[in-house]
């Protein structure tokens, strides 16, 4: 009788691991990673948004169909707001101009300020304050019951200040800015201090992310 | 021209109120609000050089019908104003008013202030001692 040969035995197995691990290391390499931001946090998983019925400054509506199909860095403010608002409003031009100089972004992202202040807020005063600080930022508003349907998505705060008396009266809400996929979900959350390159860099990280995973 | 002379005089006013102070005011300015704006912000470094602290307590302005001090704040993500009966300036130290910060707050005027403008402001202090500060009209980005 024959006697087996033990020739398939530590020999192969020496040229099997090493093949192996290069096939888990490629896996792994060629599955994109999530980007390491600057500013930004974010979310571990996109949160779907649903629908919200507001309407734009130039007095068109203004629902989930207008967040699909582009970037959008959302901002929640009020007109009455002197200091935080116009500050935060101004970054986000100077976000704008960074990403017009980008070569090969084929869309800037849209920007949108949403009014925490329906009541004075009118479509007549966001059309005038808004487009101040960049022709194509969106100024938007609606009722009580819209605005906090949108804002509890993405986890945005707001209330008047407990002394606040009559017309006169002062509004907290939420200092962060809010970065919407062009799926409409909730993507990334920018929180104070702002700095507009970051915020600039973290979003064309974020977009090659999502570009690759798609 | 005239204009001219009048900001030459006024200027030179507020060297002289200035001089023999422990308390300077430097890098005042009113940041341009959007056209439809109701509420506008001053900003300005307050100095003092003495050996007590100082206290803001009332800012008055011929531009404005009225002037608050105010301080934003970010607590736990949440931007709220929030009124001061006082700023303090620390002795042998500095107070900047700045975005985000202390800051003084007026009702827009009815013609609007666009960059390049300037206003006045009046600064009372708790001793009693007033200073008059001009302050440009800037768009800031």
């Amino acid at each position: 009788m024959r006697k087996l040969k033990p020739s398939h035995g530590p020999s192969s197995l020496w040229l099997i691991i090493p093949l192996l691990v290069a096939a888990v290391l490629l896996a792994a390499c060629s599955r994109p990673q999530p980007p390491q931001l600057s500013q930004g946090t974010l979310l571990p998983s996109a949160k779907p948004v649903t629908d919200f019925q507001l309407t734009d400054h130039r007095g068109q509506p203004f629902t989930l169909e207008n967040l699909k199909d582009n970037w959008t860095f959302a901002f929640f403010g009020y007109t009455h707001c002197p200091d935080v608002c116009p500050t935060s409003m101004a970054m986000l031009a100077q976000v704008q101009r960074t990403l017009e100089q980008q070569d090969g972004l084929d869309k800037l992202p849209q920007v949108v300020f949403v009014s925490v202040d329906p009541e004075r807020d009118t479509t007549a005063l966001l059309a005038q304050f808004v487009p101040y600080f960049h022709p194509d930022f969106i100024g938007v508003s609606g009722d009580q019951h819209n605005t906090l349907k949108l804002s509890r998505q993405l986890g945005i705060l707001y209330g008047k200040t407990e002394n606040s008396a009559g017309d006169n009266y002062l509004v907290d809400h939420s200092a962060a800015i809010i970065l919407l996929d062009p799926d409409g979900a909730f993507r990334a959350v920018f929180g104070v201090p702002h700095d507009p390159d970051l915020i600039a860099s973290d979003f064309l990280a974020i977009k090659n992310y999502y570009e690759a995973t798609q | 021209m005239k204009r001219t002379l009048l900001a030459l005089i006024i200027s030179a006013w507020s060297l002289l109120a200035t001089a023999d102070s422990t308390l300077q005011v430097e890098n005042a300015w009113v940041r341009e609000a959007p056209p439809s704006a109701q509420m506008m912000a001053a900003y300005m470094t307050l100095k003092n050089t003495g050996p007590g602290d100082a206290l803001l307590t009332q800012v008055d302005s011929p531009a404005f019908g009225h002037v608050m001090l105010h301080k934003s704040e970010v607590v736990d993500g949440v931007a709220r104003m929030i009124h001061q009966d006082e700023i303090v300036i620390p002795a042998q130290g500095a107070v900047e008013l700045k975005p985000g910060s202390f800051h003084l707050m007026m009702p827009a005027p009815e013609k609007r202030l666009v960059a390049g403008d300037r206003v006045d402001f009046i600064l009372t202090f708790s001793t009693g001692e007033t200073t008059r500060v001009q302050a440009d009209v800037r768009k800031k980005p």
